[in-house]
């Protein structure tokens, strides 16, 4: 035990020589400026932002900048989402538009705080000592478990390979917000796809309708950067069409800091609880910080002595949803580099970019690249060390960011946009993709069908069918082969009973229904 | 907002039958190339599928629960704030490439490649002119200053190399 402690500690300390080399340290100072940034203007959340800046990382990571390889590219990328992580709440509080879906929920006590009680810099300086420590938190987890489930993962075979990706899909759907059967049909639409071009085993054509352009298949970026970019971009331009801001300047005082942090002692049990909760619930797949945003917000008001202060303003109503969010913002990242399955649409994309990079996410990253990894572990602390102080600093200048006007900044998040879908293959069909899944994106959105899954499945896709094709060879077709593995058939039997909760509950619902309505059928004829 | 969700969901379907018809080559006796493979249609096929029953029970029970009275947009305007933004996009990404095509003996172009940057000045400019309302002079400003700053940035700095323009290749422009 105090071996393996001692192990992580000395990997640690080589990811913090890594991560702390100058290029790598400036990438993720200018990542996290970035993140902010994105994370302030609400028509540009942050998978969106990652993906349209995935492919300036191709050159990051080929060494196009002095000293820079992969790992200054995840570096850079995955630094970004922390800059989002914080950046999205700043609108929330002062201008009471949610830069970021994860910062919907402190519309409902940052924004009442800041404007009824006139305590703006309190309420940024709240969210952000607990974003920091929900991180931090988060952070010294990921640091140790990583490396146990990547070595447990390495002996995974095809069968559990391929039950831990029905696992993740499962969770999707037993566990989503939206109907089941909608995220059933857009995991599915992700997974065919993903199948579209070449097959990978056979290489044989399909999907493809007798177009050479999509033999080398619907490409994840440019989908991404449609639903998640464009898809924004048209929504909050509906929004802007029908709302209006609220604006409350602020300045963040040393006295706000220091009364936040007198505030966090306070709630030190819950915020500390919430980033552990936050950070299980971050590792399960499609469940990144939005879901956890909300589930800390209900934590913190089910356990809290003043629940009648809460949506006026009370402070565990920003730094309950901001800790677990920002705990499950980092581990939605473990999944990823440990099992090669993306907790989150952000680390889906930061997963695309493995790919590109020429790297296998998974467990041999670990054996193959330990600087890889061990880099950016230690990129997470000082990542998210960066943006709590740039936060503190810069508050002004980045609210200042929503005085762009809107003739201005919309045009150019979709040129951007345009420019990240072309550059990473120089394909236009690559930009008529953006547009049409952009468009696809805000309809799916409105009708509330989930786009985690189809994101989530669009990119293990091509995993998932090479693991289930090879495991049924193994079986020489036999489906029983997934049975053979104890540890398979307990994920394929988890799979099963997850993808059942949402029908247990519809039947309970129901059955509550009919009781009422007997009850009352029975009280009318008395 | 029921018909909207039956009509989602019947778009869905169409796609998965699409999808279905095209990998029906699951079921031919050959396929698969190694014993106990299933062949390269089998996993579309199946998704496809999957996707259409979800599809049709959600269209199913849009038709038989109660549904939002309310429509899917809160009013025209709402309507008009979103095309404001989506017809000049789509305008946007067909000036950069044009519009054309090819057939054995001749190349038929209805819109000619505007490429990237002369795209972006219309796009950024024609946006400040008609949202903003700003004056001609900004406008020029901005037309030009986006383009320019995105030439440097990415052309020179990363060494991108975005469309260019019919101009560009009968050697009148550098883009």
């Amino acid at each position: 035990m105090l071996g393996e402690i001692g192990t992580t500690l000395g990997n640690l300390a080589g990811g913090f020589g890594t991560a702390l080399h100058p290029i790598n340290l400036a990438m993720l100072f200018i990542a996290v400026v970035l993140g902010l940034v994105i994370g302030v203007l609400p028509g540009l959340g942050g998978t969106s932002g990652v993906a349209i800046l995935l492919p300036v990382t191709v050159f990051i990571a080929h060494g196009s900048l002095p000293g820079s390889d992969a790992t200054t590219a995840i570096i850079f990328l995955a630094g970004i989402y922390w800059g989002a992580l914080f950046g999205g709440v700043i609108t929330s509080i002062l201008f009471n538009i949610p830069g970021e879906p994860w910062a919907v929920v402190l519309l409902f006590d940052g924004f009442p705080l800041a404007k009824r009680l006139g305590r703006p810099g309190l309420a940024l300086a709240s969210s952000f000592v607990s974003s920091f420590l929900g991180a931090l938190t988060a952070t010294i987890l990921f640091t140790f478990f990583a490396l146990p489930i990547a070595l447990r993962a390495l002996e995974f075979g095809p069968a559990e390979l391929f039950a831990v990706f029905v696992l993740s899909f499962a969770t999707l759907i037993g566990l989503g917000a939206e109907a089941p059967m909608k995220s059933v049909a857009m995991l599915a639409l992700g997974l065919l796809l993903a199948a579209v071009g070449f097959d990978t085993i056979t290489g044989e054509q399909r999907l493809n309708f007798g177009q050479v352009s999509l033999l080398s298949g619907i490409g994840f970026v440019p989908v991404t950067i449609g639903l998640f970019g464009i898809g924004e971009i048209l929504a909050s331009a509906e929004e802007q069409g029908i709302g209006y801001v609220e604006n409350i300047s602020a300045r963040l005082g040393l006295s706000d800091v220091f009364a936040a942090l007198g505030e966090l002692r306070k709630r030190l049990r819950l915020v500390l609880s919430n980033s552990i909760i936050g950070f299980f619930f971050g590792v399960l797949p499609g469940h990144g910080a939005t879901a956890a945003s909300f589930l800390g917000y209900g934590l913190a008001r089910q356990y809290s002595k003043n629940k009648e202060n809460f949506g006026k303003g009370e402070i565990s109503g920003i730094m309950g949803p901001q800790s677990a969010a920002d705990a499950a913002g980092v581990a939605s990242l473990v999944p990823m580099i440990t099992l090669g399955i993306p907790g989150s649409p952000t680390s889906a994309v930061i997963m695309a970019g493995l790919f590109v990079w020429g790297l296998q996410p998974g467990p041999v990253l670990f054996i193959n690249h330990p600087d890889f990894v061990w880099g950016l572990i230690a990129s997470i602390y000082l990542g998210h060390l960066l943006t709590f102080i740039i936060c503190l600093l810069a508050v002004p200048l980045l609210a200042m960011i929503m005085r762009v006007p809107y003739a201005i900044i919309t045009p150019f998040i979709v040129v951007i946009s345009i420019i990240g879908s072309y550059s990473l293959n120089n394909s236009m069909l690559d930009v008529f993709i953006t547009v049409v899944f952009g468009i696809i994106g805000y309809w799916l959105r409105k009708m509330k069908y989930p786009l985690a899954p189809l994101v989530v499945a669009l990119v293990l896709g091509d995993s998932t069918e090479r693991e289930l094709r090879k495991a049924l060879i193994a079986g020489h077709g036999s489906p029983l082969y997934f049975f053979n593995s104890a540890l398979s058939t307990v994920l394929i039997l988890a799979a099963v009973v997850l993808v059942l909760i949402p029908l247990t509950r519809t039947l309970r619902a129901r059955r509550r229904a009919a009781t009422v309505v007997a009850a009352s059928a029975d009280d009318a004829a008395r | 907002m029921r018909p909207y969700q039956v009509a989602t969901a019947a778009a869905i379907v169409l796609i998965a039958a699409v999808a279905m018809s095209d990998s029906l080559a699951a079921f031919s006796p050959s396929a698969g190339t190694a014993p106990g493979d299933v062949g390269a249609r089998w996993y579309p096929f199946w998704a496809a599928a999957i996707m259409a029953v979800a599809a049709v029970i959600v269209g199913y029970r849009a038709l038989t629960t109660p549904q939002p009275a309310e429509g899917v947009f809160e009013g025209r305007q709402s309507v008009f704030a979103v095309l404001k933004i989506a017809l000049p996009m789509v305008l946007f990404a067909t000036l950069i490439g044009g519009v054309g095509w090819k057939t054995t003996d001749f190349t038929y172009t209805v819109i000619p490649p505007l490429g990237f940057y002369i795209a972006t000045a219309l796009y950024m400019g024609g946006f400040a002119w008609w949202l903003g309302r700003y004056k001609i002079w900004w406008v020029a400003a901005i037309a030009g200053a986006f383009p320019l700053v995105i030439f440097l940035a990415f052309e020179i700095g990363f060494r991108v190399s975005l469309p260019k323009s019919i101009f560009y290749d009968s050697g009148l422009l550098p883009f």
